[in-house]
């Protein structure tokens, strides 16, 4: 049986703070003998949701993002609560349309649907002022 | 973040390597806008050597993809790892850029 672990991570909404939290994924991976496919998705999935609270969470000025990953025999789950305006990426990210052509194809807004496309659950609530976003993925061992 | 670029068989082939991220894919653009002349007609994109890409670098694909659509140039990109791979099918773009699994097919299909 494998005994859970968990990560938590809080940082600062500058891009800058991206590369330190793709180097703690890696190293949390490496001790939870991860695959490097996995490694490469939860990096995938916080560059996406953090970045767009970096972009579009606040109006100026740096605020806290608290990310914390448990991994048990099942699954892993990642969270992220942050203190920026609502958002809730399952209802308020427009959805974009995979299968236009290439001249009709819009640039961006990608990478949300990447985040529900990868994880297994995904779940949004706003509470005490504060956006927090949950998503599970199940990992066969 | 560089792009290195050679040409064969009238095909220009640019590599980048590393990670392809929100924090670099604006260098990423300008360092594949400044290696792609519009005289281009063949373009290949080389992935080997790319171990992570986010939709910050889709988005430069994508935007390049158009933009030689635009001239009337062939693009293909090739030599994906399995998890880019994934990705770019999650995306749509496999759907509407050619991928290929070797530098030389992707020279290969684009020179007929």
């Amino acid at each position: 049986m494998t005994v859970a672990s968990e990560l938590h991570l809080k940082i600062e909404t500058k891009q800058e703070e991206l590369d330190r939290v793709s180097a703690q994924i890696e190293d949390f991976g490496m001790d939870s003998d991860w695959p490097l496919d996995l490694v490469f998705k939860v990096n995938l999935v916080l560059e996406e949701i953090v970045i767009n609270v970096i972009n579009y969470g606040h109006d100026g000025g740096l605020h806290a993002v608290d990310i914390s990953l448990v991994t048990d025999d099942d699954a892993l789950t990642i969270e992220i609560v942050d203190d920026g305006r609502p958002f809730d990426p399952l209802h308020d990210a427009p959805q974009p349309d995979v299968d236009a052509e290439l001249e009709d194809r819009e640039i961006g807004g990608l990478g949300i649907h990447i985040v529900r496309k990868l994880m297994d659950d995904v779940r949004y609530c706003r509470e005490n002022g504060k956006n927090r976003l949950t998503m599970v993925k199940s990992v066969s061992k | 973040m560089g792009v290195t670029t050679e040409r064969q068989d009238n095909t220009l082939i640019a590599k980048t390597d590393g990670r392809i991220d929100g924090a670099n894919a604006r260098e990423f653009q300008d360092a594949l806008d400044a290696a792609i002349d519009s005289s281009e007609r063949a373009v290949v994109l080389d992935l080997e050597e790319v171990s992570y890409i986010s939709s910050a670098g889709l988005r430069v694909i994508l935007l390049t993809a158009k933009s030689l659509q635009k001239q009337d140039a062939k693009f293909a990109v090739c030599s994906l790892s399995e998890s880019i791979r994934e990705i770019f099918e999650i995306s749509g773009f496999d759907q509407i850029i050619a991928v290929h699994d070797s530098r030389q097919e992707a020279i290969d299909v684009l020179k007929n």
